[in-house]
């Protein structure tokens, strides 16, 4: 079951470097580094999935060495990870609306003053 | 109290962010002093670091919120401070404070200025966040906090020309870098479970490379050689150093490559312990020769003044490369004292950039000239720091590119292999470049023709002169004194790049590494001496009789010196010298000098000119190309 995951999260982040080296539309190569970021945050959080632990959640008292539970750690890389990738995709559209409004294109091929 | 200095430095940075998000938006005095406080509270608290880190050989380790290792496992974020992190944390403070300096009035004709000082800021916590860490994820984030300030101040002056498509190009490159970051710590993270480095060291250490460290690991090289803008990675830093404002030009090449190049040292030989291997100093020196031709040669074909210095920049972070990847302990000495003078002449000249553009309003060689009769000082500062970064006696970048061929060298003796000796020919090859690209900015910009354009430039105001001339002096200082920098600075940072064993211990608790049954000994010994290691104040003299004498001579030979009036014919630049007849007459631009050259080499810069298309996609083509290599590269030889 675990292994779809990976292979999901693989597939992903090939797909979303190749969207970004083959789209020329900024807006796809945008939507390319939303796809990257989406893999490795699967990735991440199936690294952390024990099959059969439960939710890791316990009071100091509750918690003995027998105790089996998914790893949290990964848990709270994905959280961090997905608000950073927000963040990014936002500032991504946003330079490319200025780029729009000064090149009046949105063609990577044709959005290139600075060269050599 | 100390040990609380390295997260307070942190935290002021980004606490000033927050303030002038909050109070800065009106009054200009509370922005500018809040700025200028919350950067100069980190240079103070790294300064009184120096001390116990440095002198003493003390290594800090703190535990944030307390949460401190729980038999023998790391539950919590570690900040972790030795003299390789302190070493970096200076260069990282000064930038920042004499940027903020300089920003004052360099920035004074642009509005949302609260903006600016808070990604400013924001940028300086990042950089020092993770030189200061203990903790590969915290890296990470890092890392990101420092790519996104950058991207947003690479756009700031989004009228000029090319800043917005830097800045989208930067971030698309920037991202996929931090991507492999990302995968790269998951990856490591899966084998160990921890993510403290000191932890991590210690069982990669007893449990030996596996397939996927080695995948993790290089992800990770690749990642922070991104950030590190060498080669492959490498056409998106000329773009955002040219088209960001100049003291963020400043602070680019001064801490955010460091960051870079501080992340691959800490990997490569503090947490994988990897530069024992052959293959791996292999690689890092090729990357790193690679590196620092690519980028000079691309310097010579400039006709941008930040551009050029740009690739400059990335053609000196090649020699730093090249001389950690030696892994001798001249090798990493040398390469640390590149990258302190790297940050001071580097910084320096694109202050003088600055001072230019905030003068004239151009950075374009071919519309500038004569400025040394307008702006002598800034002239004078620009000679220093153009002699600095070519190498020449008694300045500071002849003290470390000597260290550095003496190690490239010393390792070809060793070792026996023509590889090492042809890389000291490469490196006295780029540092001749240099010298010529500058030779040719120094002509187009500041001597030659008063240029039209140029008649009202006046020099800068006494707040932009006077981070300029500190960092001038330094400069000279660190040149003129190699053996108390070296004692002081470079040797301790060196020792602590190789000592894992006691880095490792003073995170996790003394005698944690014995327990898992690593050795204590380190790899090198740091005893080292220079051979012909020279006087530099001698030097000196016979600089300042020389300079006196070309003056005198120059002097002289004015008055005989007629004008030339004959007629000036179409252009017979290019024909081939036999008589040279007609090419005596051709008028070459102070911007053009070297079209000999470029003329002959016409198929490669043709080729290079290609590679640097200005296409997003095929910049990320190359990160990603260059990212399998590097990765096929460790799988098969590691």
């Amino acid at each position: 079951m675990i292994i779809a995951n990976y292979i999901g999260a693989v597939l992903l982040m090939f797909l979303g470097l190749y969207t970004i080296i083959m789209k020329k539309h900024l807006i796809k190569i945008v939507m390319g580094m939303c796809l990257m970021d989406y893999g490795v945050n699967l990735l991440i959080v199936s690294i952390g999935f024990n099959p059969g632990g439960t939710a890791p959640i316990f009071t100091i008292s509750e918690l003995d060495p027998g105790a089996f539970f998914v790893d949290p750690v990964p848990q709270a890389l994905t959280l961090t990870s997905i608000v950073i990738g927000a963040c990014v995709m936002a500032m991504a559209l946003s330079i490319v609306i200025k780029i729009k409004q000064k090149y009046k294109t949105l063609d990577a091929g044709r959005i290139r003053r600075l060269n050599g | 109290m100390i040990q609380h200095f390295p997260i307070l430095s942190i935290m002021s940075l980004f606490l000033g962010s927050f303030l002038i998000v909050i109070f800065g938006g009106k009054n200009r005095f509370i922005r500018n002093s809040l700025a200028v406080l919350f950067s100069a509270i980190p240079l103070v608290l790294i300064c009184c670091l120096i001390k116990p880190i440095l002198i003493d050989g003390e290594i800090f380790s703190y535990w944030m919120g307390d949460w401190e290792p729980v038999s023998g496992f790391a539950i919590g974020i570690g900040l972790e401070v030795d003299a390789l992190s302190l070493f970096f944390a200076l260069l990282v403070v000064l930038t920042i404070f004499l940027a903020a300096v300089f920003s004052l009035k360099y920035m004074s004709r642009d509005d949302a200025l609260d903006k600016y000082y808070t990604l400013f800021l924001m940028l300086g916590g990042g950089v020092l966040g993770l030189v200061l860490s203990g903790d590969l994820f915290n890296m990470y984030i890092m890392v990101e906090i420092l790519t996104f300030a950058s991207v947003a101040l690479t756009a700031f002056r989004n009228w000029g020309k090319g800043s917005l498509e830097a800045a989208f190009k930067y971030l698309v490159v920037g991202s996929i870098g931090s991507a492999f970051i990302l995968t790269g710590v998951i990856l490591i993270y899966a084998q160990v479970h921890t993510l403290s480095l000191a932890q991590i060291s210690a069982l990669l250490a007893t449990e030996g490379l596996t397939p996927a460290t080695i995948f993790g690991f290089a992800l990770l090289f690749a990642g922070y050689a991104t950030k590190a803008y060498i080669v492959p990675f490498h056409p998106v830093a000329a773009d955002a150093y040219m088209t960001a404002p100049s003291s963020i030009s400043m602070v680019f090449s001064g801490m955010v490559n460091k960051a870079g190049i501080y992340g691959m040292i800490r990997l490569v030989y503090m947490v994988f312990q990897a530069m024992s291997q052959s293959a791996m100093q292999y690689i890092i020196v090729i990357l790193g020769c690679l590196t620092m031709f690519i980028g000079v040669t691309m310097a010579l074909s400039q006709h941008d003044f930040k551009r050029l210095l740009a690739f400059h920049s990335i053609s000196q972070i090649g020699y730093v490369l090249t001389a950690v990847g030696l892994a001798t302990a001249l090798g990493i000495s040398g390469g640390l004292y590149h990258a302190l003078n790297h940050t001071l002449f580097k910084g320096l000249l694109f202050l003088c950039a600055g001072a230019v553009f905030y003068s004239v309003g151009s950075t374009d060689l071919d519309k500038l000239g004569g400025l040394a009769k307008k702006m002598p000082q800034t002239t004078i500062i620009f000679l220093i720091g153009a002699f600095s970064i070519s190498g020449l006696p008694p300045f500071n970048g002849f003290m470390s590119k000597w260290m550095i061929y003496q190690a490239a060298y010393e390792k070809a003796a060793l070792e026996g292999s023509f590889f090492y000796a042809l890389v000291t020919i490469v490196g006295l090859l780029v540092s001749v470049l240099t010298l010529a690209s500058f030779i040719k900015v120094t002509q187009s910009v500041f001597f030659g023709q008063l240029a039209p354009g140029c008649e009202k430039a006046k020099e800068v105001p006494f707040s932009m002169r006077w981070p300029m001339w500190l960092m001038a002096i330094l400069c000279v200082l660190t040149g003129l004194f190699p053996g108390f920098v070296n004692r002081y600075l470079v040797v301790p940072a060196s020792a602590a790049a190789i000592d894992t064993t006691g880095y490792i211990d003073a995170m996790m608790g003394a005698g944690y590494g014995q327990q898992l049954g690593l050795s204590p000994e380190t790899a090198l010994s740091l005893e080292y001496e220079l051979t012909g290691y020279w006087d530099p104040i001698a030097w000196l003299v016979l600089f300042v009789v020389l300079l006196a004498g070309l003056m005198i001579s120059l002097g002289l030979g004015k008055a005989s010196r007629g004008p030339v009036r004959r007629p000036v014919p179409a252009d017979p630049k290019y024909d081939t010298f036999f008589g040279g007849e007609a090419s005596q007459h051709s008028h070459v631009g102070g911007s053009d000098l070297f079209w000999g050259l470029k003329h002959n080499l016409r198929h490669y810069f043709r080729f290079m000119h290609s590679m640097h298309s200005g296409v997003v996609n095929d910049y990320a083509l190359w990160t990603v190309a260059g990212t399998a290599v590097i990765i096929l590269f460790m799988i098969l030889f590691l």
